[in-house]
């Protein structure tokens, strides 16, 4: 099986200009990043047809609305509710729908006031939550409202089955603060972290302390996607989409009862199959970093550092560049900033067209990169890459 | 100690699906619902059975001696929901049931010492009245 055999190509990528107050909405926010997009792919607005946008409880704008604003009518919107996996599954969905014939250029994009506006960590209205979430009802009674006590539930299991410490934790945090330092556009960029501070900051909800958790900011993103023969008459090096896999494995979405197993074990699997390509051929990465625990677990799961030797990978700097597996090389969302996963892919795509050639924040000529999403440990989207 | 006056957190919304294990808490007893078809728990109740998908359920009365063992916890530091600002650091633990290891139950562990709690200790069910009519399971430490 091998559906995706590089038949379609991302071509542009944008953003806009990240803070923690926008003062705009995610409309506005969103139009800056397709034109940016648009601008980077060599395209214009009436070359698109087909709009695709995630959301969390209505944070976004609608993908008609964004057409209106562009001035197009394309042929295709679509708007769903998601988080993270959710930039992978839309553009598994563009692919089908180029490979079908039924489209030829789509944008996807992600736009959320997500510090001014709706911050997930902050939490939400209990009661909204109680009918919102399946299984609600037996969560927030207790307590338990913010990611931060979701995931850190599932990280402490995992660390004692495995024998991860807090120190491995913050090799993850230390690795992509360090790029954070190299990109202007990262929002902590001029604030370095070493251990000694990580290890002193009091934990929110242990084990994380906010250095564990990823920058929740206002902003939005955008990437087109094009069919390959349509990418020759783009003004970017396209990046050709070589593999794909979702995935989902618990029965609940929010109410987790174990973590030995998750979606993200079972997307590998059909991943590397989908590409042809095996672990070890990966030269860059971009792994769902809403927490530095979840880049442990997806480590594990993806066939970087085997179970119970993924302290040590992290620990030995294979995070950062001349490491074996550079990743998040923006900064990632724990320090560049959180767009659900998105900004993530901009920067890995931004790495294997080389645009940073020259300068120390390139990975040395990288052509196969790898991109996981994560929802949690029931929902996975990853795909792979190449230049 | 002094009596609350208002019970300022979430309290359990019953639905359609849920009412047969608050109406049990209430009494202080553990009702969990069970698939007829497969014979497996189901929890968080639902309208059918995740695991073979079959819509008749029945449900089983555990009684109120009720044993667990910590299957992961967190000590949280911050309130995320009203009420929770007065019990900082709160503990919250998912409990796999010594009676049905598949069923893993979320409560607080009240009453401890969070420097007391690890994976793997041993968890007494036991039920707090918050209203005059409502009662929530809770977890406290098994005595030793």
């Amino acid at each position: 099986m091998s559906t995706y055999s590089n038949q379609c190509a991302i071509v542009g990528v944008g953003e806009n200009q990240r803070s923690r107050k926008s003062g705009t909405t995610p409309l506005h926010m969103a139009l800056t990043a397709a034109r940016n997009a648009l601008t980077d792919a060599g395209l214009e607005a009436k070359d698109l047809d087909g709009i695709m946008n995630y959301s969390t409880g209505g944070d976004s704008c609608p993908s008609h609305e964004l057409a209106t604003y562009l001035g197009c009518h394309p042929k295709y919107v679509k708007d769903i509710s998601g988080g993270g996996s959710s930039t992978e599954l839309l553009i598994a969905d563009a692919v089908a729908l180029i490979e079908a014939g039924m489209l030829e250029t789509v944008l996807i994009y992600r736009s959320m006031n997500g510090s001014s506006g709706d911050k997930v960590g902050r939490g939400y209205d209990p009661d909204m939550l109680q009918s919102m979430l399946p299984g609600g009802s037996f969560i927030m009674p207790y307590g338990s409202a913010s990611p931060t006590q979701w995931f850190g539930m599932f990280a402490n299991r995992h660390m004692h089955e495995t024998g991860i410490t807090k120190e491995h934790l913050g090799h993850v945090c230390i690795s992509f603060y360090e790029h954070a330092q190299r990109n202007p556009n990262a929002f902590l960029n001029g604030k370095p972290l070493d251990m000694e501070t990580y290890l002193a900051t009091p934990d929110i909800s242990m084990p994380f302390n906010i250095h564990d958790c990823c920058v929740e900011l206002d902003e939005a993103n955008a990437i087109i996607v094009t069919s390959a023969s349509n990418a020759k008459n783009c003004k970017s090096k396209p990046v050709f989409i070589a593999g794909m896999a979702p995935r989902t494995t618990h029965s609940h979405v929010h109410y987790w009862t174990q973590v030995d197993e998750v979606a993200a074990d079972h997307a590998a699997a059909d991943l590397y199959k989908s590409a042809g390509v095996k672990p070890e051929d990966i030269q860059v990465a971009s792994i769902y970093d809403c927490f530095s625990w979840v880049v442990m677990r997806q480590l594990e799961a993806y066939g970087f550092a085997k179970r119970g030797e993924v302290g040590d990978f992290v620990a030995a700097g294979n995070l950062k560049m001349g490491g074996s597996l550079p990743s998040n090389t923006a900064g990632g969302m724990l320090s560049e900033g959180y767009t659900h996963g998105m900004n993530n892919v901009l920067e890995l795509v931004r790495q294997l067209r080389h645009d940073y050639k020259g300068t120390d924040r390139q990975v040395k000529d990288c052509e196969l990169g790898i991109s996981t999403g994560w929802a949690g440990p029931d929902i996975a989207g990853a795909m792979i890459l190449r230049n | 100690m002094t009596k609350q006056t208002a019970y300022e957190k979430p309290i359990p919304l019953k639905t359609l699906d849920n009412h047969e294990y608050w109406d049990a808490a209430d009494r202080h007893e553990l009702k969990l619902q069970k698939c007829a078809e497969c014979s497996s728990f189901i929890h968080p109740p639902g309208p059918a059975c995740p695991t073979c998908g079959s819509p008749e359920t029945e449900w089983e009365l555990l009684g109120s001696d009720i044993s667990a063992t910590v299957y992961s916890y967190i000590v949280s530091y911050r309130p995320f929901l009203p009420g929770f600002q007065h019990e900082l650091p709160t503990v919250i633990t998912v409990a796999a049931l010594d009676a049905a290891p598949d069923v893993k139950i979320m409560a607080n562990i009240i009453g401890c010492d969070p420097a007391d709690v690890e994976i793997g200790v041993p968890l007494k069910m036991t039920w707090v009245d918050v209203t005059d009519d409502r009662a929530l399971p809770q977890w406290m430490l098994a005595r030793k």
